[in-house]
């Protein structure tokens, strides 16, 4: 589980996050909902331990990431927005690397990366390197590294910028399959059929606050809408839908 | 941290270690920048100490004598191993200047009459001061003018019955007391310098790449992300960037050691000191500074806006120290013995002496290497605390 109490975060005296608070619960997927400035990613560095909180609290599993960032790093596995990979190691290297470094060795590295390799598709890709690579196949990489230690916290922000079709087809099997594994999935976006194709609950986020949370369905009664997107503006933006406002319908 | 932490994570770091060793060394571009820089200066040294030898011993100043019959002992006497004398009928003095000539000697139509009748008949010098071998050429033919004329005076007054030695009140007479080794310090002075600016050039490239470049690329986040110490991860990079500046001078050691057979050094009068022991001395204590250098490159690296900032700032910070040295170096400063606990300071005293075979101190250079690798140590932690800069996040 992922707890987030109250956090405020200011940059050069802008406030971005103001006394945010939600839970992630364990085994479930969560979708952080929000328009670009919404305080998505600092939220998700502020977890991952990235940035400090000016204050509140966060707990990861039971590890606070402001006291104990090794501890959360060891049981979250985080995609971030746009990262780069190592373009002079081959994808093997690079995952062995990563592994290495979260503790795994032996046969239990071996066993880590052959996982990753099958559950990823990453045969074509294994002995290349990186440098060149698509968008999609960097996803991959990505992610992979992201779950070679098998973590109990998945974070991802906006994993499915940029993919093609088939590259979000493997991410939605792949974040589907972990869910069923019992991990903790917590990732951002902004595209709606997305959020609700694959989220068990979706926190709509605005001007650093959380302004609405609940399964899709939930929000859009809660908001007298018929789509997430339709949900998201009013939650959002405060504009409910004129028609449904005049005939007491769904828009 | 107690030394069983220490040990602790220094092995955590090893794959780390191997992530950065990987990169730095699969880097072409860095490789290539090293590997050139560390042949290239002991080459350039070596082609440059042959050609002034050459140049010495080749150069000789041709002279242009019109109307020598007039003067058949200047003629016969001006001739030396330095001077091609040429004996001409007829020419203008610029256009023979112009020529092959660095010097037109004219004896006017009566010099002869006039140098009978003791009259001093003028001698016509003619030069180019716009060509840069006129100087020299100038200095010759009037020291040996000069000691013609000496030789002249000596034999009139001798006839005369007056004694020369009346004409000079005393007698200079040069003796050069350096020993093969000073002026081979002299000449070698330039060498620690650059020994010392190719392990700043050597390491430039990777440092850049491994702090700038990975945050621009948004690499470093990754890494941020592991459960891995700030020190681990400065201390990875500076291994790994250490790595290439060290070989790029122990290669460059190694060049100039193979270059001193094929260099004409005796003819500069250097006598070839340096021993297997003074090599390895020089590879180990270049080690320490390698990682002074490379921890301080990502520092900067670290600090600045950008990739293309980071080479900027680097460049700079890559004159600088040499500047500094090449001026207590020109400015022939005795510094006391302690100045060797400075890096940098005390490399360049010991590089210095391990090459022309002069005393170096080992415990000084113990001592001195000692510091260094302290200074290393304090600045990994202050690179630990820069990745917790929030700055650091702000490329994404």
């Amino acid at each position: 589980m992922i707890r987030v109490d109250k956090i405020c975060k200011s940059f050069e005296g802008q406030q971005v996050l103001h006394n945010l608070s939600f839970d992630v619960p364990d085994g479930r997927i969560t979708a952080l909902l929000g328009a670009n400035g919404a305080g998505k990613t600092s939220c998700l560095r502020i977890v991952c331990g990235l940035l400090q909180a000016d204050s509140g609290r966060v707990l990861v599993g039971d590890a606070d990431p402001a006291s104990d960032p090794m501890a959360v790093r060891r049981q979250l596995g985080v995609v971030g927005d746009r990262e780069g990979l190592y373009e002079r190691l081959t994808v093997r290297e690079y995952l062995s690397v990563f592994a290495r470094m979260q503790g795994l060795s032996g046969a239990a590295l071996q066993e880590a990366l052959q996982a990753v390799r099958e559950e990823l598709e990453l045969d074509a890709l294994w002995d290349r390197r990186t440098k060149g690579f698509s968008q999609g196949e960097r996803m991959k990489v990505s992610l992979a590294r992201a779950l070679v230690h098998r973590p109990r916290h998945l974070i991802l922000d906006e994993p499915t910028r940029g993919l093609d079709v088939l590259a979000v087809r493997l991410l939605r099997k792949t974040l589907l399959r972990l869910r069923a594994a019992g991990t903790t999935i917590l990732f951002s976006s902004h595209v709606m059929p997305e959020v609700a194709e694959l989220s068990d609950r979706v926190l709509v986020m605005a001007a650093g606050k959380i302004v609405g949370a609940g399964t899709p369905e939930q929000l859009a009664t809660e908001t007298g809408c018929t789509n997430l997107e339709d949900s998201f503006v009013a939650l959002a933006y405060g504009q409910r839908p004129a028609v449904a406002q005049t005939q007491g319908e769904p828009a | 941290m107690n030394i069983s932490n220490v040990i602790r994570g220094v092995k955590q770091m090893a794959p780390l270690l191997r992530k950065e060793l990987l990169e730095a060394w699969r880097d072409r571009r860095a490789l290539v920048m090293a590997v050139c820089f560390s042949l290239m200066f002991p080459a350039a040294l070596a082609g440059g100490t042959i050609f002034m030898i050459k140049k010495q011993s080749e150069d000789v100043t041709r002279v242009a004598l019109l109307g020598a019959e007039r003067a058949p002992l200047i003629q016969q006497r001006l001739r030396s191993p330095n001077l091609e004398v040429s004996s001409l009928d007829s020419g203008s003095p610029r256009e023979l200047l112009a020529g092959d000539y660095d010097i037109v000697l004219e004896f006017g139509e009566d010099f002869a009459q006039r140098y009978q009748a003791f009259r001093a008949p003028p001698l016509y010098l003619y030069i180019n001061s716009s060509d840069t071998g006129s100087g020299r050429a100038q200095r010759d033919i009037q020291e040996r003018l000069g000691a013609l004329q000496q030789l002249v005076v000596t034999q009139r007054l001798a006839a005369r019955g007056v004694a020369p030695r009346l004409l000079a009140p005393w007698r200079i007479e040069t003796r050069d007391v350096s020993t093969p080794s000073s002026r081979g310090a002299l000449i070698l002075a330039t060498v620690p310098g650059l020994l010392i600016m190719t392990l700043f050039v050597a390491c430039l490239a990777t440092a850049v790449d491994t702090s700038a470049g990975e945050r621009e690329r948004l690499s470093l986040e990754p890494l941020l992300l592991q459960p891995m110490a700030g020190w681990q991860i400065i201390t990875a990079k500076t291994i790994a960037v250490a790595s290439l500046g060290w070989l790029g001078s122990l290669l460059a050691i190694a060049t100039l050691l193979l270059l001193m057979p094929v260099m004409p050094l005796t003819e500069l009068g250097i006598q070839r000191a340096t021993t297997t022991g003074g090599v390895i001395a020089m590879g180990l204590i270049m080690l320490p500074l390698a990682l002074l250098v490379a921890v301080l490159q990502i520092l900067l690296a670290l600090r600045s806006q950008s990739f293309k900032d980071a080479q900027t700032q680097l460049s700079i910070f890559q004159i600088a120290p040499l500047v500094v040295l090449m001026a207590l170096d020109i400015a022939q400063i005795k510094l006391s013995d302690s100045w060797q606990l400075l890096p940098l300071v005390g490399h360049q005293q010991w590089l210095k002496g391990l090459l022309v075979g002069g005393a170096v101190s080992p415990v000084w250079m113990i001592a001195g290497s000692l510091v260094t690798l302290g200074l290393v140590l304090a600045a990994v932690m202050v690179g630990a605390r820069a990745l917790r800069r929030e700055g650091l996040l702000s490329a994404s």
